[in-house]
């Protein structure tokens, strides 16, 4: 009985605990992570381990910017347009070939003719359109949204059973790219009569697509197992791997701790993990881990000021704020070399991109004469005033990006310098969502948007879009900056490449002389995967891609 | 009898009431679901689109007949749909409920072996030299956060000895970390009463007499003292079982274990109202069980207790 447990070993066993414990910190975590061994022909089989943050929400495609989301849509579905990663090209995929007129309102897709869903159901052009009517244009009924890529969606038109025709109300140049996001995954026609609760987790299994795995199991929040789909012979052309997945199934298990994410790598007990804190990527790649950081190939991460707020409309405070952040000490401090320095609003990576690092550069000196011209004046605390009012101004935490609240915590701690009182927003849900709304609650926004078309500058700033620096005032939807507005429209209606280039290089231009947006760094996704892991690869805005994924042990 | 009926009819009032109070407050809340999920800037839904939305899931219906709505519907069972992932709440409930059962009703068995242990251990006259630590350990299990005695039991075990995978675990091994992670805060309150009632009882007359009659000290301690250090022990456990639910929130996440306390903790990130509601209900439910069981323990462990109770109102 417990009565009787001779002391000396309970005493003998508190004491090795605690010493396990102090050693945990130190000791050398370095197991076998990568075999250097020459990587041989692709060996088919396996089931590759993959640990998520967080839980899937939803499967409905145009819900799947959401990362746990995507990243299992992008197993699941095909894309009527395949988009290379690396050179951002748009190839054929489940479309053979395509054409638009020159007003760019009416596209025509040729489809391949041997594809089926899981279920069976032939992917052919009625499928494609009904897909398209519903990511085009949602169903409020259903809760259903209408995908954030698709613009002027009007309606489609089934031409023959390998060919399908869309129409736009107005020029929709990014429509071809659209297709080629996660956000417009091809379902099989009986899925897309789901509600939105139908799409929710716990349905997995239900959700039929045409891609190389398909959803064999689930537990609510935690897991989910996918498998190959043995008769996937439908592939982008343009990638070298045919045929079926070489992995038979993944399971996706969600780890919301970071430490435990990392640890159960580094022990062997996951094969793959998604989201490496910053702090963590050293001792990973010590442990001689693979680090990936593929890149979001979209806006970078950003502080947006709200220009229409009384403080912020002087563009000599805009300016200071600019001038008297240390961009480069923010990321040597808090980031690793995966997060490179913004040269301008978009990724050096991102298509319409040009450098605009000239009206980028730190000089407190500077940010204290702009201030000082603006009426700014030091006061007792060493925060400025004018007119009796505070230099405080209010920047929300962007909870989803990677270390915000220690970056803005740097951050404010480099303006207090120039006289400037930053305080960071760390709110409930629904407290932050009103706020983030509200010019006089959040002056400067923080966040990011990741898609490789042109058309993404005018997501994050158009007024009926995402509407970050807040031109359209919510409350009573005026427009603070009508010039803005006509610069994002272009982007949105010019066809040609090079016009939608030069539209976005425009916006660029603009948000560079206005000073709206401070860009901070090119944010990228980091993952994590043991050394015998081979061909893990990302899609355009860095979700996972396993279908070339194999396991070399 | 009457008093059985008597129990259950506040138990009937007092859900009804945890009911009502958090509708009135997760309404009184700012901000609901609807403007989280979908006037997320990151969605890029325009105004009208939003508006569409809003009025297909009833937003503008007026609260009492909000209220009617969800509280027909939890009586035949209904809890309604997750706002965030659009899952039924009953789906999502059944699929954890009986994992955050298991973990909290071992977290507590390992939590009574370990505070009775220690409460039992620190008054052996043999032991007097580790009294000290032994009476100290409940003020540092108390003050150990969940958190970080997670992250280290997993360190150890898991990581560095690499006894127990938490990855794919076996079912035993599952339960052996989260179990000892909610157990070791739990049994701090429990050892400190235990060790105040056994200390307390050993001062009594009795125990006295009963020594004078030469029963050894064993015999007294679990014959005689036990039974009588058990009562105030009842109680707080009683009350310990809103603790475990507590725990089980950071325990879950940490481990990656479905839950009840995992689903709690995403329903309130995303103030998901009617999660929330079914959640404060179930836990309302465990709770006024525990306690009216508790109550009608006391009788049984005591018989000085069973007229007083029994009577009537």
């Amino acid at each position: 009985m417990a009565l009787r447990i001779p002391s000396p070993r309970f005493a003998a066993i508190l004491a090795l605990s605690t010493a396990a414990i102090l050693l945990a910190g130190c000791a050398d975590t370095r197991t076998a992570g990568s075999d250097p061994a020459a990587v041989g022909a692709p060996i088919t089989g396996g089931t590759a381990v993959y640990l998520e943050q967080q839980t899937y929400t939803n499967l409905y495609p145009p819900a799947a910017g959401f990362y746990p989301n995507g990243g299992i849509m992008n197993q699941i579905a095909d894309r009527l347009v395949y988009q290379d990663p690396e050179t951002l090209e748009l190839e054929p995929w489940i479309a053979t070939e395509w054409k638009t007129n020159e007003t760019a309102t009416e596209y025509t897709f040729t489809l391949r003719s041997d594809v089926t869903f899981s279920d069976g159901t032939p992917l052919d052009a009625a499928a494609v359109a009904k897909n398209f009517d519903l990511y085009g244009r949602g169903d409020a009924d259903r809760a259903l949204t209408v995908s954030e890529a698709i613009n002027n969606y009007d309606h489609s038109e089934v031409v023959d059973a390998s060919t399908v025709k869309f129409f736009f109300s107005k020029p929709s140049p990014g429509f071809v790219q659209a297709t080629s996001t996660i956000t417009s995954g091809l379902l099989s026609p009986k899925t897309l009569d789901l509600t939105l609760e139908g799409f929710g987790a716990g349905n997995g299994e239900d959700i039929i697509g045409s891609g190389p795995f398909t959803i064999t199991g689930e537990k609510i929040g935690t897991e989910l197992t996918l498998a190959a789909r043995e008769d996937y012979a439908w592939g982008p052309p343009s990638v070298e791997h045919q045929g079926r997945a070489y992995l038979d199934g993944i399971q996706i298990i969600v780890t919301p701790e970071d430490s435990v994410r990392v640890g159960s790598l580094l022990s062997g007990q996951a094969d793959l993990i998604r989201a490496v804190e910053a702090q963590d990527e050293k001792q990973v790649e010590a442990a001689g881990f693979e680090v990936y950081a593929p890149q979001t190939n979209g806006v970078n991460n950003s502080l947006n000021l709200r220009f229409r707020h009384g403080i912020l409309s002087d563009i000599r405070v805009r300016q200071a704020l600019l001038a008297g952040i240390n961009r480069q000490e923010v990321i040597d401090t808090i980031y690793t070399a995966n997060y490179p320095l913004a040269t301008s609003t978009l990724s050096k990576t991102a298509l319409g991109y040009v450098d605009e690092s000239a009206t980028l550069v730190y000089d407190t000196a500077k940010a204290e004469k702009l201030l000082d011209e603006a009426g700014w004046t030091r006061t007792g605390d060493g925060i400025r005033t004018k007119n009796g009012q505070k230099l405080t101004l209010v920047v929300n935490e962007a909870a989803p990006q990677p270390r915000s609240f220690e970056a803005l915590t740097l951050i404010s701690q480099q303006l207090a310098k120039i006289g400037v009182d930053l305080q960071i927003l760390k709110a409930d849900a629904g407290t932050y969502a009103e706020a983030i709304q509200d010019a006089d609650r959040v002056q400067i926004y923080h966040s990011i948007v990741g898609r490789a078309d042109y058309d993404v500058i005018k997501s994050q700033y158009y007024s009926t879009n995402r509407n970050v620096l807040l031109n359209r005032n919510p409350q009573d939807n005026s427009i603070g900056d009508p010039k803005l507005e006509t610069l994002l429209e272009a982007v949105a209606s010019k066809v040609t490449p090079a016009e939608r280039a030069a539209a976005d290089k425009e916006v660029q231009d603009y948000l560079a002389a206005q000073a709206y947006v401070i860009p901070l760094f090119e944010e990228p996704q980091v993952y994590s995967a043991a050394g015998y892991v081979q061909g893990f690869g990302f899609e355009s805005v860095a979700r996972p891609s396993f279908y070339n994924v194999w396991l070399n042990k | 009898m009457s008093y059985i009926l008597r129990r259950l009819g506040q138990a009937v009032i007092v859900l009804l009431a945890a009911f009502t109070g958090s509708f009135l407050l997760l309404q009184a809340l700012p901000g609901d679901a609807l403007l989280i999920k979908f006037e997320n800037p990151e969605l890029g839904l325009s105004p009208d689109q939003i508006a569409a939305i809003r009025e297909s899931y009833g937003a503008d219906i007026p609260l009492p007949v909000q209220f009617w709505h969800a509280l027909t519907g939890f009586l035949s069972g209904d809890f309604g749909y997750s706002v965030q992932s659009g899952t039924a709440v009953r789906d999502l409930v059944a699929e954890v409920l009986p994992d955050t059962l298991r973990l909290a009703a071992f977290g507590f068995l390992a939590a009574v072996f370990l505070a009775v242990s220690i409460a039992f251990l620190s008054t052996f006259p043999r032991l007097a030299w580790v009294r000290g630590v032994l009476r100290s350990l409940p003020s540092l299990f108390v003050s150990v956060p969940v958190f970080w005695l997670g992250i280290v039991l997993i360190q150890v075990f898991s990581f560095q000895l690499g006894l127990i995978p938490v990855i794919n675990p076996s079912p035993a091994q599952e339960l052996i970390l989260p179990v000892l992670t909610l157990a070791i805060p739990i049994s701090a309150p429990l050892a400190q009463i235990l060790t105040r009632s056994v200390d307390d009882t050993l001062l009594q007359p009795f125990v006295a007499v009963v020594r004078a009659k030469g029963a050894s000290r064993t015999w007294v301690l679990t014959r005689n003292v036990a039974t009588n250090a058990l009562l105030p022990t009842l109680t707080i456990a009683g009350i310990l079982c809103g603790e475990l639910i507590a725990g089980a929130v950071v325990t879950e996440t940490v481990f990656g274990r479905a839950g009840l306390g995992r689903l709690t903790e995403q329903a309130v990130a995303h103030q998901d109202t009617p999660v929330l509601q079914t959640v404060v209900l179930v836990s309302a439910v465990v709770f006024v069980v525990v306690n009216l069981v508790v109550d009608l323990l006391y009788p049984v462990l005591d018989p000085r207790l069973t007229r007083k109770a029994g009577a009537p109102a």
